[in-house]
């Protein structure tokens, strides 16, 4: 569950940031079009990516559920309690869950 | 009708999220309670121990019991321990004296390893919870009616809520803290659109749960009227032989979890039945535990309690059944594992929130119109005093009954029913608080004292051989989680006193500044 919790949560992290609102609050600047664009697709590939490691680690069916459990909390905590309070840190948190979700990758495979 | 589609199911969401909200609000913080049940009857029932799960060695214990024990019994059941609830219950039911009778039932904990009887005390744990989530402490059906129509209401606010909710993509990233009002609707959209899955979910299930009680018209029509026929034809009962009349003994049951095991590719046994035990027809149903997300059915498999021959085990479910039994087993998540568990735990509160900041962005908007006067409309106060007493009143209630569970004398007689009193006498004196105080007062002073009783829950704990420094010692995370999530509820409910307390002063701060056309642009974009 842990791969594809990292996954999610650098996804949600990068459409975040492919939204040019988001971008200059985060980032001081609105971004490209397509540097938007190419952070969208990888949000989008993350996720794809994150579904892919919790129904390899277990299953069908109990992966599916995990998948949507990691999906919601790594959502609520990017949006609710990082994102407002701490940026900065929101943004270094995807940058480290990229970091490490090759680790996460070794240790589940 | 003039106005628009979006205005028409906007006024929907909000009147329907108004009558129903504060029911709603207690059935999913009661459910998502119920998800640690067995957790919770852990806690207040500290005296049954944990032992290393061994079903072989418990499975042998609980024979030898229940032979010494209820050897004329017609019928014996056998719950096994498991990692979250530590008990080896045996219950029997004795032969009624007149046939078409109801025998009576019987029922001990036994120690998982010793086989010695305990005395726990009396207390309904968890159970008591997930019982109020679906029948509310109302007599059948009642309280089962009032929950689906809260559940089908719930729907309808979810879909209309959808609909509103004009900008879901664009504002999924957004929330503004401590801008009011406007934080209140950037709370209420986020949780409601993050954990959007869940929410339909848990809801949608909910209704496919009750579906034969709300909607038995199909299983009406098909049947003439005879139910008993359907439900016969759906769960059909392995088949158990007549009472021989002929004494023989019943052969060890250990090895038969062996078998069963190979059945179910691997699946382990929750609970032994026992037909006609000591009878030359002694017959022995096994039946799976919930470890997988599909709820199944009433999987059994039926062996001879003599010879340990397989008698026979209930089909594979048709796949209409094993969709609703998806849906079953998505609602109750009984297949969870600790860490899934705790997600659900999340979610559950998230949908709890949603609800409950609702409520409050009801009260918050109308109150905008009156706050120059100081004058609050009848009808208004009433919410108010239901919103406070809700909420804040049924989470105080909460840790009331927690401890109860400790404070009250174990060999208290009706102890189990004196816990859910405290429980409700708590709920109801909220109810009189919010009355006597002003509006942001009692939140202040309800929410204060919430956190104040759930702190006391793990230090009056400390007075017990169950402490918190034991549990941590001994690695019992089942016993010292719940003691630690207590304390982090209390710690959350203060700050949420404190919040209030200081959000209080700004408000009358700025009324003096008096400025901000805020409002106005917030009642646009709400409905």
């Amino acid at each position: 569950m842990l791969l594809a919790l990292l996954l999610c949560y650098a996804a949600f992290s990068a459409l975040c940031l492919s939204m040019p609102r988001h971008h200059d609050e985060l980032l001081g600047n609105k971004p490209s079009a397509r540097r938007a664009r190419v952070l969208k697709l990888a949000g989008w590939l993350l996720l794809g990516l994150s579904l892919w490691a919790a129904v390899a680690a277990h299953g069908w069916s109990f992966g599916l559920v995990d998948w949507f459990a990691v999906l919601m909390l790594s959502a609520l905590a990017l949006v609710l309690l990082l994102l407002p309070y701490r940026p900065r840190l929101a943004l270094a948190l995807a940058g480290l869950s990229l970091l490490a979700s090759p680790v996460a990758a070794w240790a589940q495979v | 009708m003039k106005e628009g589609f979006r205005q028409s199911m906007a006024w929907l969401h909000t009147w329907t999220g108004l009558v129903f909200g504060w029911l709603l609000f207690a059935i999913f913080l009661t459910g998502t309670l119920a998800y640690f049940k067995d957790e919770i009857s852990h806690w207040m029932q500290p005296e049954i121990p944990s032992r290393p799960i061994n079903a072989e060695a418990s499975l042998t214990l609980a024979q030898s019991y229940l032979q010494q024990h209820a050897a004329g019994a017609s019928r014996w059941l056998i719950d096994l321990p498991d990692a979250r609830d530590p008990g080896l219950t045996v219950r029997w039911q004795q032969a009624p004296n007149a046939p078409g009778q109801r025998g009576k039932f019987e029922s001990r904990t036994i120690d998982a390893q010793t086989g010695s009887e305990v005395q726990a005390r009396e207390s309904l744990g968890g159970e008591f919870f997930y019982r109020f989530h679906f029948q509310l402490q109302m007599p059948y059906p009642w309280g089962r009616w009032l929950a689906t129509m809260a559940a089908m209401v719930m729907f309808v606010g979810l879909i209309t809520g959808i609909i509103t909710h004009k900008k879901i993509f664009k504002d999924f990233f957004t929330f503004r803290p401590r801008k009011g009002q406007r934080s209140w609707l950037d709370g209420h959209n986020a949780v409601g659109v993050l954990v959007l899955p869940f929410h339909l979910m848990i809801t949608y299930s909910s209704l496919v749960i009750f579906m034969a009680m709300v909607m038995p018209a199909s299983i009406l029509a098909s049947y003439n009227g005879d139910v008993r026929t359907f439900y016969d034809e759906v769960f059909p009962a392995s088949k158990t032989p007549e009472r021989a009349n002929r004494a023989a003994p019943l052969s060890p049951m250990a090895p038969l979890l062996a078998k069963a095991s190979e059945q179910w590719a691997g699946g382990s046994t929750a609970r032994l039945t026992v037909n006609n035990p000591g009878d030359a027809n002694a017959s022995v149903v096994l039946s799976r535990r919930g470890d997988r997300v599909v709820h199944d059915f009433g999987r059994a498999v039926t062996f001879n309690g003599v010879t340990g021959e397989r008698l026979g085990s209930t089909p594979e479910q048709p796949v209409a059944m094993a969709v609703g039994g998806t849906f079953y087993g998505l609602h109750m998540g009984h297949f969870a594992g600790s860490t899934l568990r705790w997600l659900y735990f999340i979610c559950g509160l998230a949908s709890t929130a949603m609800i409950g900041t609702g409520l409050v962005i009801w009260l918050g908007k109308r109150q905008l119109k009156h706050a120059k006067s100081g004058v609050m409309p009848f009808e208004l106060r009433l919410v108010e005093v239901l919103n406070i007493a809700s909420m804040a009143g049924l989470v105080l209630a909460v840790a009331v009954f927690f401890l109860a569970n400790r404070l009250l004398p174990t060999d208290l007689l009706g102890r189990a029913d004196q816990e859910v009193n405290a429980f409700f006498i708590a709920w109801a004196l909220s109810v009189v608080h919010a009355l006597l105080r002003k509006g942001r007062k009692a939140w202040v002073e309800q929410l204060a004292l919430a956190a104040v009783l759930f702190i006391a829950v793990p230090l009056i704990n400390l007075t017990t051989p169950w402490n918190l420094g034991v549990t941590l010692a001994q690695g019992d995370w089942t016993l010292a989680g719940f003691d630690l999530t207590c304390l982090g509820a209390g710690l959350f409910l203060g700050w949420a006193a404190w919040k209030m307390q200081r959000a209080g002063g700004a408000v009358s701060v700025k009324k003096t500044s008096r400025e901000k056309p805020r409002p106005i642009a917030l009642e646009q974009e709400v409905s």
